[in-house]
Formats: C-alpha cells, structure tokens, sequence
C-alpha cells in the first residue's frame, strides 16, 4: 500500500463508520420537521401536531411565530415547513400522489385550485368556510381568486391566507431630488412625481435611463421559470383591454389576441428598453437585484418582497399601485389559500379546520399584518386607517386588492402558464412581433383548454 | 515557437483559475459589492471612502469573513444552515461510495478470475448503464420509491448512488485486478486457503491503491450529482447541489457571498482529492478504458 | 464459484438498473399521473403524442447540436493545450493540476456561479468587456446566445478531460519515430499530419465518444442557467424534466425513457466494439 492510498482509504473509511451512525439514527426520525422558529419549547410535549406546507419566504416564518399562540392555545405542534419557490409545487404534487401527505395543510398558489378540487386533493369546504368566517368579512377579490373553484361558483376549496398583488416600489430619494425636479420640469413642462398612468410610467422610466451612469428606469418581473413573466404581463394586458379569455365559455380567441391585446404587449416589450441589460429574464427574486444595487428607479414585484424592501432601505424606498391606461386599472393577483389534504385523518382535518378559523379571527388577522410580508384579506382591517398607516406600502396594498385579477385556475393551468411564458419569452427576446406571438398563444392556449375538457 | 508555447499555456491557466479565483473573492465580501454595477476585485479597503459603499465607482473592496460566519445559520426562509446539507451529502456519499467499491471490488474480481457465462454481456449492461440520463432513470425509479416510501430519504439515494457508481466501480477495479499477476493466489490456493480468504488476504491489499482511487471517484462522482438528488430528494435530506439550486429565486435575493463562501467550502474536498489521485485521474475518467 | 464474488454486485444492478428500465416500458403504455389519481392503459398513445411533438424534434435537435459543437471545440482546445504541454515545462504537474480542476468540480454549483459572472446587470464578463471596448452581449438573455453561455461554461469545465487524454495519445508516441522523421528531415507540418495525428487518432476517438456520451445527458447545466422551459435551451433531458415534474405526465415520461434507452444502447454498442478494437491495437489484453 502507498502512503497516499492508506490515507485515503482510512480518511474515506474513518468518516464513513461515524456517517452510518449519523445515518442510521436519523432514519428514525425521516419525518420529523425541523423546530418550529428556533425558540425553545416552553408548553409540554404536545402529542397531536398539525403540518403546513408553504413556500419559503418570510410570510412563511411569519405564519410560524404567529402559530405559535395556535400552538400554545390548543396544545399542538404547529409547523410551518418551507419550500424554495422553484419546487413547491413539483413538491406538494408529488406527495398528493401518495396515499397519505405529510401535510394536513397546504398554502397553495392560486391557480392549483382546480387540479385541487377536480382531482380529489383539496376538502370542500363550501358547507364549513361560512360557519368558520363571516364570508362578507373577506374582501370580495380574496374570496373570489384564494378560495373559490369554479371561480363565481360559490364552492371553496380554499381560504385566503396570504393576499398579495403586484405593485410598484421606487426610489424616493432619486423622485425627491431638487436637481431630478428641475431637469423634469425643463424635459417634459410637467412635476416630477408618483405616476397615475402607464404613459407616465414610461416617460418617469425614459428620463432615469442613463447608461453611461449605470441608471435605469424600470425593472420588471420577466422570468420564464415559472409564471414569473406571466404575472408580469397580466396587469398590462388587462389594463390596455386585452384578457385571458372567457371563464365560462373557455373562449379565448377574440380576448388574447385582440388589438388591445397586441398594444399591451408592444407596451410591455418598450418599457423593457428602459430598464438594466438582462431586463428581460428576471425572475421575482432576481428583479430585486438591479434596484437593490441602486441602478434602477423604479421596480415592479409582489408586495410580499416590499417589506423586505422597506426594512433594508427605509426613507430611500417608497411604494404605489399599479398605473391605470383609461379608465382601466390592474394588478396582477397574488398570494395563497389554505387547502385542507384529503390524504389525512379526519381527526387532522377538523384539526385544519380549527386552525383556519383561528387564523381568519379579527383579532389574529390584525396580529397577522404587523407581520412582515403578512398581507390580509379581511376588508375592515384593509379600510381602516390604523392598517394604512403601519407601514409605508399598505395604502398602495389596499387599493391593489380592489383592482386585482387572476390568471386561469383550471386544473391544466401549469401548461398554460407554460405556452405563455413561452410565448412572451419570444416576443421579448424579439424573435417574434407581438401580433404572432398573441396569436400562437391564443391557438396553444384553445387547443389545451378543449383538450382537457371531455 | 516556446514563446508561443508558454503563452498558450498561461492563457488557459488563467481562463481556468479565473472564475475560481471570483469564486474565492466573492465569499470575502458584502452582498452589496456582489451585485454592485461596478465589479470589484482588488480586497484591499480605499482609505477615506466610506465602509461597504459599493456605489462607490472603484474595484477595491473591504474584505469580511461575514459569508462564511453567516453559513451556520439557515438562510432567510431555509430550515436549515449550510452544514446541514454538508451533512447530507457527506452521508449520502461516503455511505454509496464504501457500499460500491466493497461490491465493485468482489464483482471484479470475480469477472477477472473466473469464467462467468454472459460475462461480456454481463459487462456490456454494467458499461451502458452509465450512458443513460439519469432523468430517463428517475421515473420509474421515483414510482418505485414511492411504494418502498424510499423517496425523500438518505436510504433511497444512498441505494442509488450505490448502484450507478457499481458500474464504474466494476469496471475500474476490473483494470486494477486484471493487473496482479496470478502467482500469488495461485501459491495460496495451493498453501489451502479457500478463495474468499485468498481474496481478503492476498488480493485486497495488492488492490489497495486501486480501491483508493475507484473510492475517490465513485464519491466525486456522488458528491457532484444534481439530477436524482433534485428529483428524488428534494425535502429534507437534500444534498448540497439541490440546495444551492433551491437559493435561485430567494425571497431576498440570492445570497451570493454565503454561496460563493459554501461552493468554497464544497469544492476543497474535491481538489484536495484531485490532487491526491492526480497520478491515476486519467484511468480514472476514462471508465478504466485508457490506462497510463 | 465465480457466482458467488459477482452475485451482490449484479443484485444490486438488476434490482435498481435492469428493473426500472423494464418497469419504464410498463409506465409508457399507461397514464400514470405524478398527483396520483387511477392508473389506465392507453396503449401507443403516449408514443403517438411523443412522435408528433414538435418540442421532442426540437430537443433532439438542440441535443445534437450541444454535443457536436461541445465536443469538437473541446477537442481541438484540448489538443492544443496538450501539444503545448507535451514537452518539458518548469512546474509541468502543478500546472497540469490546476488545469485539470474545472472537470472534477460540481457542474451545477460552478454553473450557478456562473450566473453571477454573465449577469447582464452587473456580471464581471461584461464590465471586462466594457473595459476592452468590446461589445457585451446579454449571455442569460439574449436568445440566440443562451445556447452559447451552456457550450461556455462546458467548454471551460471539460476541456481538461480532452486534454488529459489528448497527452495520453501524445505521450504514447515513441521517440524513435520523431527521431526517424528528423533523419528524414521532415518539416514540422509534415510530421504533425502523418506522424502525430494519426497516431493519436484512436485515443483522441475514444475521449470523442466518452465526452459525447456525457454530453447526451446534460441537464445540470441547462438547469441551473436558463431553466428546463426554455426552447432555446431545452434539451432531451430538460423536456423529460418539463414533462413528469411540470405537466405531471409520468407515462409521456416513460415513453420519451424508452425511446432514448434504445438510442443509448445503440451507443453502447459502438462504444464497447470501439474499444475492444482500441485495446487489441495498442496491444493491452482484451477485457
């Protein structure tokens, strides 16, 4: 034996015996989760648990502290386990497709209402949802988009947990610069401020534009990843009078590929020349980057990134509402539902229901939002002034959740979103005009529609 | 014609050390150098600018050890910290390793010394079992796993690993035995001992080196792989190349310099063992088909 | 009694290769679902769909073209490293070490990295560019150049490999015939086309199809610079990804499995007849 391969071999096996003691203690616990928070306990061991699947960002940790008064109250673990965005929902599907689901509830998008509720994952919660929540409490927008399948069918399958829309962060300090004032008012004969319409957007996004400095105007949420470009798009295409289709015909020819359809687009493909190199591609966490590193004026996103935002660069930031075209005003829907496993106990799923109707109190609700990235869907709580005023985006949150809308929520929803980010990904990069792309995914989105229809 | 030479050679020593020497500087600094519009890469703080001002238009930047004392905890949103996923692929691949040079070596020698009828076919499956995409493997195997509840676990990739490093494993130590001359099994053979203690005692320690070397790239090979560890084993006993791919798309961005200062971390053992084998790496990633 | 030495490792292999494969052809005569749901037979169905799909056609082409552009400029990068370093060198093995590093190193992890370098907003390659008066193209963006930024970062990292086989072939050539050519006086270019070339060829064949073979398979790379759903990127087993694990269709999956099984075993078999060859020229025992 050499020198080197005897310490090979001993390094090598050595490390080996104490890993197959790592390993063969911890397969006895393969499905314990992780400690809820990092607190330690303080209540006894509790001997029942209930388990919630999310995404992982920080409304999650925030779902955790709050869970704890749950916890504390009922005398159960409650735990908030975290998924990376990218492959929650390759996750929860494929552990619905076992006979039991480590989870007895899921925070789901809103678009896996449908395959919730038609494949049998999801408990209806028609009959429950009311007795457990004023349904007249919840904002009409969240109830329509976060719980209900078919949408305008009056069945839940889901309750609003996390509401969220897509609004518009800037850099205050560069709005409010007396020298940026002065060089507005001698371009464009007007002030310098917050804009009311797209238009203003776009010349608000044009004057910051100065490559030499490394300054941009706007970035948007462009990645094809996932439904990125797609929540991207929507608002604007909504708002110049374009629109997915019909929900209750399926029709989509005549709504996506009309001329109002066709200018959003061309719309959405200019604002990108204002905005930093690589504009084109930016998923939700990479949009964040070019106005993190102060080179962009202005970014568009998910409120659930903005008190992140807010905490990091304080008076430089300030927040608004998507812009109107006309009269026509959008922003794109967000957020999460919670849906209740069919694949556990009814003894879990009574458990479930206790906790969404603890969740959806007042009182918890107004505990909810002084978390960060917590977002509500009870109407009261988003009129009142108190809620306006916590924190500089709430106000611009409010107004977003009465212009919000969705995307479809039928269960063949994930190859749509596909074909879409497909298809925009081309007109963006140029490689097709508008006017094809809107057709071709008009034709996708019909044949897939009339496929999954028996 | 030496000038030309040695120009070459610098160039691609450079283009090869250049994104690690990023890499190294990367895990020394703060989020806002990272992704500062303008690149810094001299570690040295200019005196007057003010600390950490990454608008500043100049390469030089304070360095901090922050990445790496930040890898200890969970990032924003993670249940874990960094060494926990270590962890996971120090397991997972050392357990697959000593499993597929153990099975590996018996294996070989047995296809060395003796006449196994469909031998050759027998090799030809081993060899072509490792030109297959493993996402063309993972289907079916994920609806195994599933009713085994093997999904999700260190057990059910260990098992996996263990099986596609056998491939390289048989045919690496095939080469390393088909190499020790006969005589010394045979004298035993012949002094009594019975073939699976002729085995331990006469062939294993003449295979040594060879084990050594077959180890180390069945574990480079487990220590590297994404595809099954995404698809398989994307919840807790996650591998560390899983969890780097699970960052992208960080509710607050992607943390660059704890990655940077984790990859830093991740790839050390690999070189160290590149340079411990560098005599056989050619045998090594030619499958045993090329020997030196 | 050989049995007894082989029959582990074969267990294991028949138990986790051999099954699965045969289970695949089970799986692509069904609708199995990856959410679950009941399980039917739908015959050459999935086989039907997979053929008249215009993204499996595109996969397969973008896959070819990957490997044949990755291939051939490794090789010819490769051989020219190793040409420069065939000769004495002060430092020869650190400097061959170092050079080898990007092959062993993890593809997804260096190819993460390599993100942050070719960001387009802030990304070191193009502010290097930008110093150069170069102009900087979007890697990660641009449409056309997203394939280019994948064959990149695998050149980078498998150019070594080329080249550590490349010195095998160089290194394997005797003295005495460049000594026969000097005696001969033939020029440089000379000895290179009919000397050294040729008799480097079968070496420099097998790293061609061992390097092709991995290349067939690439999914890490596309994975973590564009994303399985891009259809400038999307190769065979990015649409295998994008079938199971988005759309949920397990037996489309299974389908497009067996369909690159029956390829894949054609290669083994050029391989395995290449090599055969190989050893009995070089003169080393047939395995």
């Amino acid at each position: 034996m050499t020198k080197q391969s005897t310490l090979t071999l001993s390094m090598i096996l050595a490390t080996a015996v104490v890993s197959g003691a790592v390993a063969v203690s911890s397969a006895g616990c393969r499905k314990s989760a992780p400690e809820p928070g990092g607190a330690a306990a303080t209540a006894p061991a509790a001997t029942r648990s209930l388990t919630i699947w999310w995404a992982q960002w920080a409304p999650a940790d925030g779902l955790q502290e709050l869970a704890r008064e749950f916890a504390r109250q009922e005398n159960v673990d409650v735990i908030v386990h975290q998924i990376p965005w990218a492959s929650f929902q390759d996750q929860v599907f494929q552990e619905f497709g076992k006979s039991q689901t480590s989870f007895d509830i899921v925070v789901g998008d809103s678009q896996w209402l449908g395959r919730g509720a038609t494949k049998g994952l999801y408990v209806d919660l028609t009959a429950w949802l009311p007795s457990a929540v004023a349904i007249d409490s919840l904002h009409p927008v969240a109830l329509k988009y976060l719980a209900e399948y078919p949408t305008g069918s009056g069945h839940y399958y889901g309750a609003p947990a996390e509401t969220d829309a897509m609004g518009w962060a800037y850099r205050k300090d560069w709005f409010e610069d007396p020298a940026e004032h002065a060089e507005f008012k001698r371009q464009y004969k007007r002030e310098l401020a917050v804009p009311q319409t797209w238009g203003e957007l776009e010349t608000l996004a044009r004057f910051f534009t100065r490559p030499d400095k490394k300054r941009y105007g706007a970035v948007m949420v462009t990645g094809r990843g996932y439904d990125d470009i797609v929540m991207g798009f929507e608002q604007i295409l909504y708002a110049f009078g374009g629109s997915w289709g019909d929900p209750k015909t399926l029709a989509v020819k005549g709504s996506l590929d009309s001329p109002g359809a066709i200018r959003a687009l061309d719309f959405f493909k200019g604002l990108l020349a204002y905005g930093p190199p690589g504009g084109g591609k930016l998923g939700y966490g990479e949009a964040l980057e070019p106005f993190v590193n102060n080179s962009t004026a202005m970014l568009m996103n998910y409120f659930a990134f903005f008190p992140d935002l807010a905490k990091k660069m304080s008076d430089r930031v300030g927040f608004f509402a998507m812009p109107r075209q006309g009269e026509r005003r959008f922003a794109s829907l967000g957020g999460q539902g919670f849906s209740i496993s069919t694949k556990v106990s009814p003894a879990q799923q009574e458990l479930a229901k206790k906790f969404i109707a603890w969740f959806l109190r007042t009182d918890t609700q107004k505990q909810w939002v002084r978390k960060p990235g917590g977002f509500t869907a009870n109407a009261a709580i988003l009129k009142s002034d108190e809620f306006r005023k916590a924190s500089p985006y709430n106000t611009a949150f409010a107004e977003s959740l009465d212009i919000a809308q969705d995307f479809w929520n039928v269960p063949v929803y994930n190859e749509l979103i596909a074909a879409t980010a497909q298809q925009l990904g081309e007109a963006l990069d140029g490689k097709k005009s508008s006017r094809d792309a809107l057709a071709q995914m008009a034709a996708e989105h019909q044949k897939i529609l009339r496929d999954a229809t028996p | 014609m030496k000038i030309l030479r040695a120009l070459t050679v610098l160039c691609f020593l450079l283009v090869a050390m250049l994104p690690l020497v990023w890499l190294a500087l990367t895990s020394i600094k703060t989020y806002d150098d990272t992704i500062s519009p303008h690149a810094k890469f001299v570690p040295w703080p200019a005196s007057g600018a003010p600390e950490g001002d990454a608008t500043e238009p100049s390469v030089r930047f304070t360095p901090t050890a922050n990445a790496f004392r930040k890898l200890s905890q969970p990032v924003a949103g993670t249940p874990h910290s960094f060494y926990h996923y270590l962890a996971n692929s120090v397991v997972i691949g050392l357990l697959s390793t000593v499993a597929a040079v153990c099975l590996g070596t018996l294996g070989a020698y047995g296809f060395s010394r003796f006449r196994i009828p469909g031998s050759k076919d027998w090799l030809f499956f081993i060899l072509s079992t490792r030109f297959l995409p493993p996402l063309a493997v993972v289907v079916p195997v994920l609806v195994m796993y599933r009713w085994f509840a093997l999904d999700n676990s260190h057990l059910g990739l260990i098992l996996l690993y263990t099986s596609f490093n056998l491939s390289l494993a048989v045919w690496l130590m095939k080469g390393f035995v088909d190499e020790i001359p006969r005589a010394f099994e045979e004298a035993a053979l012949v002094d009594g001992y019975s073939r699976l203690r002729t085995f331990f005692r006469i062939i294993v320690p003449q295979a040594s080196t060879g084990m050594a070397v077959t180890a180390v790239f069945c574990l480079i090979s487990s220590w590297n792989e994404f595809g099954f560890a995404m698809t398989l084993n994307n919840y807790e006993p996650k591998t560390v190349p899983v969890y780097f791919a699970g960052l992208q798309g960080n509710i607050e961005g992607v943390p660059w310099p704890q990655i940077a200062a984790g990859m830093m971390i991740f790839v050390a053992p690999i070189i160290l063992f590149t340079v411990l084998v560098r005599r056989h790496l050619l045998r090594g990633v030619t499958f045993g088909t090329i020997k030196q | 009694m050989g049995w007894g030495f082989v029959a582990p490792a074969l267990i294991v292999l028949l138990a986790l290769n051999l099954f699965p494969l045969l289970f695949n052809i089970y799986l692509s005569f069904t609708n199995t679902d990856l959410s679950g749901g009941v399980v039917k037979n739908v015959g050459a169905h999935n086989y039907t769909v997979l053929f008249s799909d215009a993204r499996y056609a595109h996969a397969l082409t973008l896959t070819a073209l990957f490997v044949l552009v990755s291939v051939s400029v490794e090789l010819v990068l490769g051989f020219v490293l190793a040409l420069a370093l065939r000769d004495h060198l002060p430092g020869k093995p650190i400097i061959l070490t170092v050079l080898l590093i990007p092959m062993m190193l993890c593809p997804v992890v260096l190819s993460l990295f390599w993100n942050l370098i070719l960001n387009g907003n802030y990304g070191v390659l193009n502010q290097l560019l930008a110093v150069a008066h170069l102009p900087q193209p979007q890697w990660l963006t641009d449409d056309d150049l997203k394939l280019v930024s994948i064959l990149l970062v695998d050149v980078w990292m498998w150019t070594p490999f080329m080249m550590l086989i490349s010195l095998a072939g160089l290194n394997a050539i005797p003295k005495y015939i460049y000594e026969a050519a000097e005696i001969d006086r033939a020029g440089p270019w000379m000895v290179f086309r009919t000397i050294t070339l040729p008799m480097c060829a079968p070496l420099l064949g097998l790293a061609v199809l061992l390097r092709a073979t991995d290349a067939l398979k690439q999914f890490d790379l596309v994975m973590a610079i564009t994303g399985p759903n891009d259809s400038a990127t999307q190769t065979l087993s990015a649409r295998i990804y994008q079938v199971v694990f988005r759309d949920y269709k397990v037996g489309l999956g299974a389908a497009y499995g067996v369909v690159i099984l029956v390829a894949v075993l054609a290669v083994a078999t050029i391989f395995v007849r290449y090599t055969d060859r190989l050893n009995q020229r070089l003169g080393k025992a047939a395995t």
